[in-house]
């Protein structure tokens, strides 16, 4: 082989090697591009990535505030709930049978748990997954002293809401329950997440920006098991950065609970219905009272399918508030405004007296009284609860005069207590009567409208919130729910002082008469609520009414038989006492009570006199019929 | 004597510092890699730097003799490899699902790495013996063709999906060093790109395929087969132009990269270095395979040509398709980086066919 034919043979490849280089090359530079696009044009992203690889973000929740109730007692407060939380790529089969064990669940619970845990979907795998809500304190006991044996499993002591008074006051208290996925997208940017609780109703959820705090949150450096590397060999690990969560804010409410605990007991025998109370020179709210309740407690969740259902399909519907959020016909609790606007306009004057026949014919039609009174006048009128005096002054009043006044009074309008749905209630007037009744009006809807039948609608807080205006001469107050708002130390932060929405400008004889008609009404022999009395009790001036419910519609749902209740008229009494130097008005409704003198009126006299008069004034006198030794 | 007179008048520096100089790099980089492992796996780097010290005797020895005598013996050597590969099936455990290590005392051999060196000898045995100076036809592919066949049969067998692919890579890139008559090309590359859907339902396992189409949709299964291509992403992504430090990648230190040591020790270094020293590294094996390839252009007979561009194809492609699949431009098979990487039979190897490269290097003022 001599040295040109070698050179020959090579020969064949000589010109690819350039190719090959410039493929080399081409390739290698494709690289490196990619590496610039990866580490200098993408660096932060995938910084953000690596970050989010390490660190493990523990929530610690803010204790929300205590509410307290105006003398000071927690109506809502938190105690712990212990919840179990696991890593699941922690335990072995060995583990979750040794938690099944120290939990003391049964077979069934136990590869419920078993099957969740392997559920849990790879990328969940390496967090807190939470297994176990709420466990008993033996079963916390438990799990802490074998400890050592399970790395995987935490737990954490979380805040719950607890409610010592359970049902009393549920509606106006509120409870939370966790974030919906569209809560969540309704309040982004407020820092909830999934597994947060948000006030669902009442001052819980009305207060809310107040109660909640700010949770803190723990951030630990962990590796791709989740395992926590707190200062790992080579110092890539920063320290845990521990937030510390701000406690919410603590709510003194004007509510007494003792005055809630006696409108509670005055209810028994009532199934269905609501009070208000109201301090007259403040327009503090002392009692909010809607029955049925239901227990707070049992609404932050774990609420059984049965236990809601048997909420739900409750034919005295406990989750409404009848308060606030229900409306009504005054019926005659309405008379007030009737005879104010008359005397004001001074359309008629007090002292005119009308015969009462039992009836009042209107062309073909004829109104009913409750029985035949003879000559009245307005107060007796208002004492003795006369439709045909009313209607006799409706005539001449006119019904925009009677909407002005009532609205006057603030019905119709919302009046601003602030927590769960307010309706506004209805007042008619001549052109809604217009509108809707094909263009004929006629005068019955305004006789209807001054006995509180017909078309207008009041919420109970409206009504107690007018009979307080009527007490105290005309000073209509918003009604208001708190009243300050403090720290966890006790220092006051906000304090809301009492809010006068509107004086009224009424004559004072004017309001003097029918105060002296109310008082009548309890008080007098003559009056609807002279049963309900309390003898040598609180002096309470009111008027009773009874709402005739206009042809119920029967629910199908519903059982025929309970359709003599629905027929049943609401019954009424709105007031306050003490008659002479009027301190709290109170509005009671007993849904399908029938007449107001009967039910509602003893409901009201006990609890002002519970709450003004210090109990039953007849407690220590020995009964009528006393055997004598 | 020739043989000393040759090492110190031509010795190759340039291949010298640039193989100690990858292969320093990579010893430091497993440092870190195994540093987050612990436990047996912690002293790996050490076993590396023996693997390397046995790896430059090798090479020592391979330059010393002069190739020409390799040539004579390249079927024996060819033989050996065979033999050794059917062996994997009667010695091997199953590791992982596939055998491919024969266990020596407490060490494994995996012959497919050898495998690709005995092959490359091979076939460059055969194509110095087969010079032409017209274009050739498909009926002279049919001997390299086969010389390929046998092991690639036997690798896909283990099953080696990567060491299988790098084969064919590497006796692509000898057969386009010949001159093939187009017409012979052009029905060549259609009967491939024909067979290739045949390979996808036939050939591929279903791990191979699931990595393929998580390949081409990473986002779909991030936490499945797209993980490990994933994490390798964001290690690098996040190493910015300088990196975090040496000992402070947090994918690495904190087990987010899989298979650090093997299939990944580049994310370990391009986070912890960054761009810089991603881009020194590179530069590094692409400096190796340029100077393999002027090595092989200067070789003075077709059978040191064929094997330097055999040498550096195998360099080149191990490295392409491993840091392509790292860095998220190829599906993720098991290829490592030549040198980089912890492996005995793949540092042996390589070594080798540095030595085989030094020896045509050095040989080239000879005859």
């Amino acid at each position: 082989m001599n040295l040109l034919s070698v050179r020959r043979e090579v020969g064949e490849f000589k010109k690819r090697y350039k190719w090959m280089a410039l493929f080399v090359i081409v390739t290698m530079t494709i690289i490196m591009g990619r590496l610039f696009q990866l580490q200098i044009l993408q660096n932060d992203r995938w910084m953000v990535e690596a970050e989010k690889n390490i660190t493990k973000v523990v929530r610690l929740p803010a204790t929300r505030g205590i509410i307290r109730d105006h003398k000071g007692r927690v109506v809502a407060q938190n105690r712990p709930s212990y919840n179990v939380y696991v890593t699941p790529s922690l335990l072995g089969d060995e583990q979750l049978s040794a938690i099944g064990e120290l939990l003391s669940l049964d077979a069934d619970q136990k590869q419920r748990f078993v099957r969740r845990m392997e559920n849990v979907p790879a990328r969940r795998r390496s967090h807190f997954v939470l297994a176990f809500n709420d466990i008993t304190r033996d079963q916390y006991a438990a799990i802490e002293t074998h400890r050592r044996e399970l790395p995987g499993v935490n737990v954490v002591a979380t805040p719950v809401r607890a409610y010592p008074f359970k049902t009393l006051g549920a509606h106006t208290i509120g409870f939370l329950n966790e974030v919906s996925a569209d809560d969540l997208k309704r309040l982004t940017g407020l820092g909830y997440g999934a597994g947060h609780s948000v006030g669902r109703s009442g001052i819980e959820r009305a207060w809310e920006s107040y109660l909640r705090g700010k949770d803190g949150e723990l951030r630990v450096v962990v590796d791709v098991q989740g395992q926590e590397l707190d200062g790992s060999p080579h110092r890539v690990a920063q320290r845990a950065v521990r937030e510390e969560p701000v406690p919410g804010l603590d709510l003194r409410l004007t509510l007494d609970m003792d005055m809630m605990r006696a409108a509670e007991r005055a209810f028994r025998g009532h199934p269905s219905g609501g009070v208000a109370v109201v301090d007259i020179k403040t327009g503090r709210v002392r009692a909010l009272y809607s029955k049925p309740g239901y227990d707070l407690n049992e609404m932050g969740g774990g609420l059984s399918p049965m236990r809601a259902k048997e909420i739900l399909e409750n034919p005295f519907r406990p989750l409404i508030d009848k308060t606030t959020y229900e409306t009504y016909f005054p019926g005659s609790t309405f008379k007030p405004i009737s005879a104010i606007a008359a005397l004001q306009d001074g359309i008629m004057t007090s002292s005119v007296e009308y015969k009462c026949p039992g009836y009042y014919e209107l062309g073909k039609r004829r109104f009913r009284c409750s029985h035949v009174h003879g000559d009245v006048d307005m107060r007796d009128a208002i004492t003795q609860s006369c439709n045909v005096y009313f209607y006799k002054l409706a005539e001449q009043v006119g019904i925009d005069r009677l909407a002005l006044y009532a609205r006057e009074f603030g019905l119709g309008q919302k009046t601003g207590v602030g927590i769960n749905t307010e309706a506004s209630g209805f007042v008619p007037t001549r052109d809604w009567y217009a509108k809707n009744h094909n263009n004929r009006y006629h005068l019955g809807f305004t006789l209807n409208t001054a006995i509180g039948q017909g078309d207008t609608r009041v919420t109970l807080i409206q009504l107690a919130m007018m009979y307080a205006a009527i007490a105290s001469g005309g000073a209509l107050y918003v009604p208001q729910l708190v009243e300050r708002v403090e720290q966890a130390d006790g220092v006051t932060v906000e304090e809301f002082p009492p809010r006068v929405r509107r004086h009224i400008n009424v004559d004072p004889a004017h309001i003097a008469l029918i105060k002296e008609g109310l008082l009548g009404v309890v008080n007098d022999r003559e009056g609807t609520a002279y049963d309900a009395r309390v003898q040598g009790g609180v002096m309470v001036a009111g008027k009773t009414g009874t709402a005739e419910v206009s042809k119920h519609k029967l629910n199908p749902r519903d059982d025929p038989r309970r359709e003599w209740y629905y027929r049943r008229a609401h019954s009424w009494f709105a007031g306050f006492a003490p008659a002479d130097n009027p301190e709290l008005a109170i509005a009671v409704i007993v849904e399908h009570g029938g007449q107001g003198g009967k039910y509602a009126a003893p409901i009201a006299t006990q609890v002002l006199q519970d709450a003004l008069g210090g109990g039953d004034p007849n407690k220590n006198k020995p009964l009528l019929i006393s055997k004598k030794p | 004597m020739p043989l000393r007179r040759g090492f110190q008048d031509h010795f190759d520096w340039p291949l010298f510092v640039t193989t100690a100089a990858i292969s320093v790099v990579g010893v430091i980089n497993l440092y870190s890699a195994s540093s987050a492992a612990g436990g047996a796996l912690r002293d790996l780097y050490i076993q590396q730097i023996y693997w390397l010290m046995l790896g430059a005797g090798a090479a020592v020895l391979v330059a010393a003799v002069d190739y020409r005598h390799f040539e004579r013996y390249g079927w024996v050597a060819y033989g050996i490899g065979i033999t050794l590969l059917v062996l994997v099936f009667l010695l091997a455990r199953e590791i992982r699902g596939s055998q491919r290590w024969i266990p020596i005392g407490s060490f494994s051999l995996q012959p497919s790495e050898l495998m690709k060196l005995f092959f490359i000898v091979a076939l460059a045995k055969h194509l110095h013996n087969d010079p032409r100076t017209e274009g050739r036809t498909l009926k002279d592919l049919i001997i390299p063709g086969l010389i390929l066949v046998f092991p690639l049969m036997l690798i896909l067998a283990q099953p080696d999906l990567g060491t299988a692919l790098i084969l064919v890579f590497v006796f692509a890139t000898i057969m386009v060093l010949t001159h093939l008559k187009l017409r012979s090309l052009v029905t060549l590359v259609v009967s491939l790109a024909a067979s290739a859907p045949m390979a996808w339902a036939y050939l591929l396992k279903d791990y191979q395929r699931e990595r393929v189409t998580s390949f081409l949709d990473p986002e779909k299964d991030i936490l499945d087969s797209g993980w490990h291509a994933y994490q390798a992403k964001v290690a690098i992504g996040s190493g910015g132009l300088t990196g975090k430090g040496f000992l402070q990648g947090t994918q690495n230190q904190h087990k987010f990269l899989p298979d650090q040591h093997s299939d990944f020790p580049f994310p370990v270094w391009a986070e912890e270095h960054g761009f810089i020293g991603a881009v020194v590294l590179i530069m590094l094996y692409l400096v190796l395979v340029l100077w393999g390839l002027k090595i092989a252009s200067e070789a003075k007979d077709r059978f040191g040509a064929v094997v330097a561009v055999g040498v550096s194809a195998l360099i080149f492609w191990q490295a392409v398709i491993n840091l392509g699949m790292v860095c998220g431009l190829l599906p993720v098979v098991g290829i490592t980086l030549p040198l980089f990487s912890y492996g005995g039979s793949s540092v042996l190897t390589i070594m080798a066919g540095i030595g085989l490269l030094m020896n045509i290097s050095m040989r080239r003022f000879h005859f």
